[in-house]
């Protein structure tokens, strides 16, 4: 079955759904959203959902505070039947290590200066927040509370819905094969479903970007590696922030349902595209919860899962236009928090492939960035 | 296609029956068990020796005839809920088919209710003559049924409600004769670990989220405690009468560890447990 449209989204995730819907509310027609198997089925659906403003890079922060806001009212904006279940319980960053500390306390200067109401918090202050830490192993960290945790099901489903009411057709199970490039431009795209003639496509294949771009004849500095996680049995809530630490390279929040989500990254991963499961993840994780959150050891584990990290070198996003392939624009390389800046990414992409000016300035994200070496390392991340 | 739909096919079950002279004589134990899993409970239960201790705790039990006398005390043991007894010698057009019933409520006798084929369609009506819930039933109640003759070989299972009728109060129920309190009958559950009905995934599908995948990450069914061991197949079951779909055909969600629940503290050490 063939079809035409003026945009084609390759990826049915947080990033192409709100994409999709943003491109929509500003009257484009005929978008296409391919989806290889069901929404948010990717990197989106695996993810802990935290969402968090306390970041390390201007950016990040400025990205991130635009998103958290919109996050705010997305179940008002996108008229959605279900509920996105945003719980505003704050983010608590632990510090273990006098190196952690102080770039934490720049951190939160910089976060401050941007109207992010972060704090340093003292052990005794963490404790009043979470009281069954063990401050052992922290000798200080951070607050804010506007930080927090979604349903990302609920959340990608809800900007897809409203996408859909707006005219967008979404293609779930459906693959995509190639990208037809006649002279340096865009013409359509394969899909085991069809052919798709069209002369604009956006990336936001999460995990799999690299293999799409490469189907334009184009290396994105990009690679993917394995991030896992499990889930607890739920009991009543206890636990109002995401507790994170760098050092030990965990993260624990409680869900509104009540079960707890705990991942962790491995260094050692490979970088590949394996989501399977590891044994020894499970452990180790399990070790670290122990140690700084020792009251959780008695909850049951119901299940481990893995996603993919889409990783680029200085950790934060690719935004903008692949050069030498007219039509071709990226949103990729989120590096572990792609979904948190969903709604960002929406708005900054859909003005981008508009030719509008962008909400937030994200020139300094354009793929061009790397062959040129301006890059602005995130270093606040699991 | 047992696999996906955990219904199982006609001619599977026949290879466990008695022959037609045997039937003849009264009672049996029907053994549907068709899954490899290591689980003996059965063999022990059986006072008369008809069920053979297995070469391999992984073999699937099968009954001798000739030392069955259909008791039904293997019944409540077997956690898989596989085991009926069947009398075709009931009455002269009804057979009595014996079957464990895990729900609430439990119906009363003189309920009639409607008989269920194994996939859970109403095929007739059926009568309770006779609940047992002992402490020896150890909470598998069992419930023995008078379906009609021909349907012994179909009849596992029973509903309140078939669906096509309606309840004389305005309940919405279907019972033509039922001293069961009619409150009690208005939800299906799908998904007992989060407590997702079948209403709920009826509207689901509706709306058109048509694969397991789907139904699990909007209705939460599937990531309980079980982790979809129970609502799986039929959810499955369910998505494949509206969809029309063949059921083998359809996608099913991943399998991840843990195989069941495990507390977190017993993943440490010795020493990192003090």
């Amino acid at each position: 079955m063939n079809k035409t449209s003026s945009i084609v989204i390759i990826g049915g995730g947080i990033s192409g759904a709100a994409v999709a819907y943003e491109l929509a509310k500003r009257g484009q027609k005929d978008i296409i959203l391919i989806e290889r198997e069901y929404l948010s089925g990717g990197a989106t659906g695996r993810c802990g959902a935290g969402v968090r403003m306390q970041w390390g890079t201007k950016m990040n922060c400025l990205l991130a505070k635009y998103a958290i806001e919109k996050f705010e009212t997305l179940n008002e904006e996108l008229d959605y039947e279900y509920d996105v279940e945003f719980k505003q319980g704050g983010y608590l960053m632990c510090a273990s290590t006098q190196k952690e500390y102080d770039q934490f306390v720049k951190n939160v200067a910089l976060q401050n200066s941007l109207g992010i109401n972060s704090r340093i918090i003292t052990p005794a202050e963490a404790k009043e927040i979470v009281p069954y830490i063990n401050t052992d192993y922290m000798i200080g960290g951070t607050f804010h509370q506007k930080d927090g945790h979604l349903n990302p099901f609920h959340t990608t489903l809800a900007y897809a819905r409203a996408a859909e009411r707006l005219g967008v057709e979404i293609m779930k199970y459906t693959a995509v094969t190639g990208i037809d490039v006649q002279n340096g431009k865009i013409k359509g795209v394969m899909t085991d479903k069809g052919y798709i003639a069209t002369e604009t496509v956006l990336n936001a294949a999460g995990g799999y970007s690299q293999q799409i771009a490469e189907m334009v004849g184009v290396t994105l500095p990009l690679y993917s590696q394995r991030h896992q996680i499990m889930v607890t049995e739920p009991v009543i809530p206890i636990q109002g922030p995401m507790f994170m630490g760098f050092v030990h390279n965990i993260y624990i929040q409680q869900t509104p349902h009540g079960s707890f989500i705990m991942g962790r990254g491995d260094a050692y991963e490979p970088k590949d595209l394996r989501v399977t499961s590891g044994w020894q993840f499970m452990e180790d994780m399990a070790r670290n919860c122990a140690k700084l959150l020792p009251a959780l050891r008695d909850l049951n584990i119901v299940r481990q899962w893995a996603g993919l990290y889409n990783m680029s070198p200085d950790k934060q996003p690719i935004y903008g236009v692949v050069e030498g392939v007219e039509g071709m624009y990226v949103a990729a390389g989120y590096s572990g928090h792609g979904f948190m800046f969903g709604p960002v990414t929406g708005v900054v992409m859909a003005e981008m492939m508009l030719g509008l000016p962008t909400t937030v300035d994200v020139s300094a994200l354009g793929p061009d960035r790397f062959a040129s070496g301006k890059l602005f390392v995130e270093p606040s991340v699991v | 296609m047992l696999k996906n739909s955990g219904v199982a096919e006609r001619d599977l079950v026949e290879k466990v029956y008695p022959s037609e002279e045997r039937r003849k004589k009264g009672a049996f134990a029907a053994i549907e068990c068709f899954q490899r899993i290591p689980c003996d409970p059965c063999v022990a239960s059986c006072k008369r020796g008809a069920i053979s201790p297995p070469a391999d705790i992984n073999d699937i039990p099968t009954a001798d005839f000739d030392k069955c006398n259909g008791c039904g005390l293997c019944i409540s043991v077997c956690p898989g809920l596989a085991i009926f007894v069947i009398d075709e010698n009931y009455s002269v057009d009804e057979a009595l088919i014996k079957l464990p019933y895990e729900f609430l409520p439990l119906p009363i006798v003189g309920d009639i209710v409607f008989g269920t084929d194994r996939g859970g369609s109403p095929v007739c009506k059926a009568k309770v003559v006779q609940v047992v819930n002992t402490k020896s039933s150890n909470r598998t109640p069992v419930v023995s049924l008078a379906v009609p003759k021909e349907l012994s070989m179909d009849v596992r299972g029973f509903c309140f409600d078939d669906g096509k009728e309606k309840c004389e109060c305005d309940c919405a129920n279907t019972q033509p004769h039922l001293h069961t309190p009619h409150s009690t009958l208005h939800t299906q559950y799908i998904c007992r670990c989060e407590g997702i009905t079948l209403d709920k995934i009826r509207e689901y599908v509706a709306h058109g989220y048509t694969t397991l995948n789907e139904i699990k990450i909007i209705s939460r069914a599937g990531m309980g405690a079980c982790q979809g061991r129970t609502c799986r197949q039929l959810i499955l079951n369910e998505l494949a009468k509206t969809t029309g779909q063949p059921i083998d055909k359809m996608p099913v969600s991943t399998f991840r560890p843990p195989v069941q629940p495990i507390k977190m503290g017993l993943l440490l050490s010795e020493e990192e447990q003090k």
